[in-house]
């Protein structure tokens, strides 16, 4: 058979291995659920969540900020939102595994990693994550 | 916190011009390959295919797929509108993307590296299959990823 004829599956092998690459950083970031990244940070009164964004990440101004200041008008004022410019905290983002802007992730009270989202997450997602890590429904 | 252009929200997008640009791509690369197994001169798709991608990035009135929707299949009934709510932004970047393999294509083929030229067009069709399936857009999470690296040339104006 021609390499011409076989350029379906080369093209496959090489989507396929892009993908995996790509599986493989998501599932070095998954590790961290269930897990506290930041031991020296102490217990805090709510969840809260910590989203990475960046300069040059038009997403993140553009869409997870308003969903982010949409869903902080309806929170407590004891549920931080912090920000961290991945440019300015590399240290931070690493420890987390950022692999993409924005990502947020939720974290209950004991600073423990609850969930973490790869890209956009709408306002509704966050809070349903809040309320899973602890939040109280009412708030 | 301050922006100096609008923000953008999240706009009405129908979906379904995306499904006709995957089908078109995926049917137009497939019968190519099979034609170009036996007549080099298949490979005349590729680059049709890349001002196809390329000119609907510059203006939607150059989006044949569109066009095609929203002048022929959407008013038989042939295809069904799919309109959500989402930044399109990252659509357009995949379709920019598919385009640009797909020149990549058409040079390779031009330099008769038709191996070449007929593996990137399969991963534009892979991608678009993908897409087409399962919804997944692997153009976006390229396009998170290099916005991330700041390899994209995309700039706002200084915030206020």
């Amino acid at each position: 058979m021609s390499l011409l004829a076989l350029a379906p599956l080369i093209a496959i092998a090489v989507v396929g291995g892009v993908a995996l690459v790509l599986r493989v950083q998501r599932n070095r970031q998954l590790v961290l659920l269930g897990q506290v990244v930041e031991t020296h940070v102490s217990r805090r009164a709510a969840p809260s969540i910590l989203y990475f964004t960046g300069a040059n990440c038009t997403i993140c101004h553009t869409a997870q900020e308003p969903a982010l200041r949409a869903l902080a008008t309806g929170l407590d004022a004891s549920v931080q939102i912090r920000e961290v410019d991945v440019a300015s905290e590399p240290g931070l983002a690493r420890r987390y595994r950022v692999m993409s802007l924005p990502t947020t992730v939720v974290l209950d009270a004991e600073q423990t990693v609850r969930h973490i989202n790869v890209g956009f997450a709408t306002a509704t997602t966050l809070r349903a994550q809040l309320i899973e890590a602890g939040l109280p429904v009412a708030a | 916190m301050h922006y100096a252009f609008a923000i953008m929200k999240a706009v009405p997008f129908d979906r379904s011009v995306l499904k006709v640009n995957q089908v078109i791509l995926m049917v137009g690369i497939v019968a190519a390959h099979v034609v170009g197994l036996a007549h080099n001169q298949a490979a005349v798709v590729l680059p049709v295919l890349a001002v196809m991608m390329l000119a609907g990035m510059v203006s939607p009135q150059l989006n044949a797929p569109r066009l095609l929707y929203l002048h022929a299949l959407k008013p038989w009934g042939i295809v069904r509108p799919r309109v959500v709510h989402e930044d399109p932004a990252p659509h357009r970047f995949a379709q920019l993307l598919g385009g640009v393999f797909l020149a990549g294509a058409s040079i390779a083929a031009l330099a008769s590296a038709l191996v070449v030229a007929w593996v990137l067009a399969w991963i534009v069709v892979v991608l678009a299959f993908l897409n087409f399936a399962f919804n997944l857009c692997v153009g976006c999470i390229v396009y998170a990823q290099l916005v991330k690296l700041g390899v994209l040339p995309l700039s706002r104006a200084s915030a206020a």
